[in-house]
Order: structure tokens, then C-alpha cells, then sequence
């Protein structure tokens, strides 16, 4: 076996996990000892903020150690189980030094709320919109906190996790079987809903609701 | 006299009062999928601009929860559905990242193929379309003559045309076939000359030139503000290419120079593109020259973890193996817990993965970061104050697809 081929047997090559940088972690956490954590993996650093002080921790870092690409922003939920039970995660990119830094911030399950990052970075807003709309997290101060990708009329927050892959209520995904329905529906087999159709994002025309539209 | 005055001046301020909101798509030719613009209109100028996304929104990323990491390799086709190779790429590197295996050289070696040729492809759908939405209607036929030369291409790859689902877990899943090398080196030599071809159509053109000069201007300021990757990032001024950056795949061995815009308007990203196209081409060249021999999927490397699967010959033939591809295709290999997020460039800009695995066999959370979602974005700020005819300048010039926008 040449040195070469044992190389790549053994582990991530070296370029892949050396994005995050614990230098400038070690900055915010000095310069924000009581409310940060670091954390790190494959070479991702990880910056645990209270949601209260996230945005000041996040316009620090763009301003004062030039994180100033914004990359992402995302909902997630640690399970209905968890407490805190969800997470908001925004992730900051530095073009001199070439690394990201990931904050997260942890939040509860009741009224999952956190201050919007659109005053540091613009981008966040449809970012936050969809976590709103994915997970129900509200962004206080955000001007147009909408759902983004689900229909306007949509109930639930779908990634949640206790929300079924097979949808639930009007959207839930019709069950098929040869020669009828299982779901006594009396042989009529709903129509799936889907956002693609004309009029289910904002209103169907002739006043059909996603229901008994035959 | 003085009534006929009168009468002027109602006028000219009648035909400021109201604005028309006018509904561009989902449906829109232009739009290039399922895009929904509102837009304000005083006259033929935008006030407002209001992208509706969603349309076609297949709940990926809730998907990815449900799957082992392998099942989602075919979802990862229809992210960027003109680039798939792209996606299968970027998603199996972010897979290996988190259970901390790599690929051989040679499957790296491919990747690089898959990325270079989808990237071209991309480029080239996104430089036709844009044409014609200009009026310019014979680069759309170039530019499919050559996409159909590259769907060959990848046709002998994988065996598919357009949902590839070609890489696995710590490689790739076939070596190429020895008459894909002439094909290719055929593709390398012919493609400058075929650039050369719409450059000569397009960047001289005066019609082409005012449509696109001084249009959509976006600032570098801006451009960081709203997370714009890829080529929209770079025509602003911003030297950010994750291939030079971070380097994967061996990128780091191969010459190629990441073309950067100065003023940030439509022309910029068109010539950005065309630039990027000669650069992949360049690196083609190179792994066509360079390509190691050996295997292509790491099967030694995970010995703990048995997440790779096993060789099919070995599948029919080996009890061992047959329960390995068992164990694999059906019900687990456990992940080691932890958060990764990795990052490709992808045509459209950095296509990024955040697993989140707490052990077990299902990723417990599955991000997909679009490019196109960010780069829509920046549409509501960008397109007000320009003209109707504009707006399809600036759609054009962002090249997005939906598919990576609603997931």
C-alpha cells in the first residue's frame, strides 16, 4: 500500500474540517464571558449564546473581528422531550481568514421567542421567516413575519418533530388502496394539497377549500 | 385658457396616483420555474417588489429526518435539478464529513469530473435562458447543443441523464467506462471554441450591452448583507469561491482562477459565468491528464462504523457482504453524534448541509442552505426603480432554480 492511498483511509483530509475557527471563539468568549459557550467538532466551532444578548454577540463579531458574510440562519428542535427544546442557528463567515464561526442559541418550547438579526445582517429576514414557518419560532421586531414556503392557511409547524411525515388535517396525504379508500371516506379519495396548486397559497378563487374540492 | 391648464396639470398628476400591482408568475416563462413576483408598478417603473416562494416546496429537508443518510442521496438530485451531479457531490461529502471517513483518490478525481461538467451545464442553461428572456433566441440553441453533449456525458457516467444519484458514502458508486476518457477529452477541446462562440454573440453586442450594463447593480455592501454566494457574489467584488477557500477534493492541485466582477450589475454576473465556464473547462483538462488509478469508494475506511456499502459482485457472491449491503440498505450503521455543516460550491453559489445526528441511523436534523433562497432574496431591495423589461435583465442575471430555493 502506497503512503498515499493508506492517507485518505484514515480520516476527514485536513481542508474539510478546518472551517471553523476556535481563535476568534476564544475572542467572543472574552470579550462575552457570562453568556457563551464554545463547542467544537470536525473543526465546526460552535458558539452557544443566550438568545437575549445574540444579536449584540453577532454584530460584535462582524464589526469587530470581521465575521461579515452572512451564510444561514435555521430553526431546530431538539425533540419534544428536550428542554430548551429548540435552537436558532446562524452561521457568520470571515473573507480574510477564510473561517465560520455557528452560534446557537437555545430557546423554549413555550413561546419560542428571540430577537430578529435583520439589523445586522439584511439577509436574515426570509431566514427567519422560515424558521418561523418550519418550527414557529417568532423573531421579536422582524417586519414581516409570514410563512415563506408553506401556504398561508397552513396550521401546523411541519418540522417539528411530533408533526406525522403523512401531514395531518386537510393536508394530510390521502391513503390509497386498490379498490377504495381505507380511510372511509367513502370512496372518494381527497385530493392532495399542495402548495404548487393554483389558489392554495392564497386563496382558491371560487372560494374551495382544500377539503371538498372534488 | 386657463381651463385647458387646468386640465394639464390633473393629468400629469393623474398619472402618478395610483399604482398597479401586477402578478409576474408562478407561470411566468422568465421566472424559469415556479417564481411568484408582486410587483407595484407606477407606469413602467417598479416601486415594489415582493418574491412569493414555496411553489414547489417538497419538504426535503422533513424528508431527511425520516431516511438514513444513504436514502437521501436520490432527494439531493432534485435540490438543483440542473446540476444534480453537483448535489450528489456536495451531500456526500457533508455525509462523510460527519462520520469521518474520506474517498480514495481516484473517486475524488471523478467528483471533480461531476462537479466541472454540472457546473458547466448550469452555466450554460442559465446563459441560454437568460439570452432568450432577452430576445437573443440563437444562444438558447447553442447552448443546448452543448448541454446535450454533456447529458451524454454524464449518460455514461452513472446511466442516467438527469437524476444521477451517482455518489455514495465514502466514494463514488461505479468507475467510469473506458470510452467515457475519448468522449471527454473530445468535450475539453471543443468547448473553448464554443464560448468563444457567444462571447462573440453576446459581450460586443450593443443591444446585449444595454440591456444588462449598469442594471441590478449590487453592492459589495450589500451582497455580504444578504449572503449572496457564487458567481452574484463574486461579480460584486468579493473573492469568496469555497473551492479556493476550503479546498475539497483535491482542488488545491488543480490551476484555475476564480473570475472576480468590479461593478456588480447584470453584465458583471453574465461575464463572470462565461469565465467560470473556461475555468472548468481548464480543470477538466488537468484531471483528465492527472487522474489516479485505484479504487473508487473507501470501503477499508470505516471498518468500525460499516456505514459504506459493500461491492455488488461481493453482495451475490459473499454471505458477509450480503449481510453488510443488508444492514446498510435496511436498518442502521450508527452515527457518531455531532453537528457538521459543510459547504460546496455549487453553480448556483454554496450549497451547505447541517447534519445534526444524536447517534442512531437518522440525521435528527437535515438543513439545506440554497444558494438560490439567499440569492432570491435580494430581488425585494434590487429590482424597485427599474423598469419592467429590467426586471427579466436582473431574473436572467441571478440565475436561480427553484428547486434548491422551496426544498
Amino acid at each position: 500500500m502506497t503512503e498515499s492511498e493508506s492517507q485518505y483511509k484514515n480520516a476527514v483530509p485536513a481542508s474539510m474540517v478546518d472551517h471553523g475557527d476556535p481563535m476568534a471563539a476564544e475572542a467572543v468568549h472574552a470579550e462575552f464571558p457570562d453568556v457563551t459557550r464554545v463547542e467544537e467538532f470536525r473543526g465546526d466551532v460552535r458558539v452557544h449564546v443566550d438568545p437575549a444578548r445574540e444579536v449584540e454577540v453577532i454584530r460584535w463579531a462582524r464589526d469587530q473581528i470581521g465575521y461579515d458574510l452572512f451564510i444561514d440562519r435555521m430553526g431546530a428542535d431538539r425533540g419534544e422531550d428536550a428542554d430548551p427544546r429548540f435552537d436558532v442557528i446562524t452561521l457568520v463567515y470571515n473573507l480574510k481568514t477564510d473561517k465560520r464561526l455557528i452560534f446557537m442559541a437555545t430557546l423554549p418550547e413555550e413561546e419560542p421567542t428571540t430577537p430578529t438579526l435583520i439589523g445586522v445582517f439584511r439577509g436574515a429576514e426570509w431566514f427567519e421567516r422560515e424558521a418561523y414557518d418550519m418550527y414557529g419560532i417568532r423573531f421579536e421586531g422582524h417586519p414581516d413575519l409570514r410563512r415563506i414556503l408553506m401556504p398561508e392557511h397552513f396550521p401546523d409547524f411541519p418540522l417539528r418533530r411530533e408533526y406525522p411525515m403523512e401531514g395531518r388535517g386537510d393536508f394530510a396525504a390521502p391513503r390509497r388502496a386498490i379498490g377504495g379508500t381505507v380511510d372511509g371516506t367513502d370512496g372518494k379519495v381527497a385530493v392532495p394539497s399542495h402548495p404548487g396548486q393554483p389558489g392554495e397559497k392564497h386563496g382558491d378563487p371560487f372560494g374551495r377549500t382544500p377539503g371538498n374540492r372534488t | 385658457m386657463s381651463d385647458t391648464r387646468m386640465m394639464d396639470v390633473e393629468v400629469a398628476e393623474d398619472r402618478h396616483s395610483e399604482a398597479m400591482m401586477i402578478n409576474m408568475g408562478p407561470q411566468h416563462p422568465s421566472t424559469h420555474g415556479v417564481l411568484r413576483l408582486v410587483l407595484e408598478l407606477d407606469g413602467e417603473e417598479v416601486v415594489s417588489c415582493d418574491p412569493d416562494v414555496g411553489f414547489l416546496h417538497r419538504a426535503k429537508e422533513k424528508v431527511g429526518e425520516t431516511f438514513s443518510l444513504h436514502k437521501f442521496i436520490p432527494y439531493t438530485d432534485r435540490l438543483d435539478y440542473l446540476a444534480p451531479l453537483s448535489n450528489n457531490v456536495a451531500y456526500a461529502l457533508s455525509a462523510e464529513k460527519l462520520m469521518g471517513i474520506s474517498c480514495p483518490p481516484r473517486a475524488q478525481a471523478i467528483r471533480v469530473i461531476c462537479h466541472e461538467l454540472s457546473r458547466i451545464s448550469a452555466h450554460l442553461l442559465g446563459l441560454g435562458a437568460y439570452a432568450m428572456d432577452l430576445g437573443a433566441m440563437t444562444i438558447f440553441l447553442w447552448t443546448f447543443r452543448e448541454r446535450e453533449t454533456i447529458y451524454s456525458l454524464i449518460e455514461r457516467i452513472c446511466g442516467a441523464r438527469f437524476t444521477t444519484s451517482y455518489t455514495r458514502i465514502g466514494g463514488v458508486e461505479r468507475d467510469l467506462p473506458e470510452d467515457f476518457w475519448p468522449l471527454l477529452q473530445a468535450f475539453v477541446k471543443e468547448m473553448p471554441g464554443r464560448v468563444d462562440e457567444y462571447e462573440g454573440m453576446l459581450s460586443r453586442n450593443k443591444i446585449w450591452i444595454q440591456r444588462t450594463q449598469g442594471v441590478g447593480v449590487i453592492t459589495k455592501e450589500q451582497a455580504l448583507q444578504y449572503g449572496l454566494t457564487g458567481p452574484n457574489l463574486r461579480a460584486s467584488g468579493v473573492e469568496y469561491d469555497v473551492r479556493k477557500a476550503h479546498p475539497y477534493l483535491g482542488y488545491e492541485n488543480y490551476e484555475f482562477d476564480v473570475p472576480i466582477g468590479t461593478e456588480g450589475d447584470c453584465y458583471d454576473r453574465y461575464l463572470c459565468r462565461i469565465m467560470e465556464m473556461r475555468e472548468s473547462v481548464k480543470i477538466l483538462d488537468q484531471v483528465l491528464n492527472t487522474i489516479p488509478d485505484g479504487p473508487v469508494i473507501n470501503r477499508e475506511g470505516d471498518a468500525e462504523l460499516k456505514s459504506v456499502l459493500p461491492d455488488k459482485q461481493a453482495v451475490l457472491t459473499n454471505m458477509e457482504a450480503l449481510i453488510h449491503q443488508f444492514m446498510v440498505g435496511t436498518t442502521d450503521f450508527n452515527m457518531p453524534e455531532g453537528e457538521v455543516y459543510f459547504s460546496a460550491e455549487n453553480p448556483k453559489g454554496e450549497l451547505g448541509f447541517y447534519i445534526r445526528s444524536e447517534g442512531g441511523f437518522k440525521p435528527t436534523r437535515l438543513r439545506i442552505r440554497g444558494p438560490s433562497f439567499a440569492n432570491l432574496q435580494v430581488l425585494t431591495e434590487l429590482v424597485p426603480g427599474h423598469m419592467v423589461s429590467d426586471v427579466m435583465a436582473i431574473l436572467g442575471s441571478i440565475d436561480f432554480v427553484m428547486g434548491e430555493c422551496d426544498r
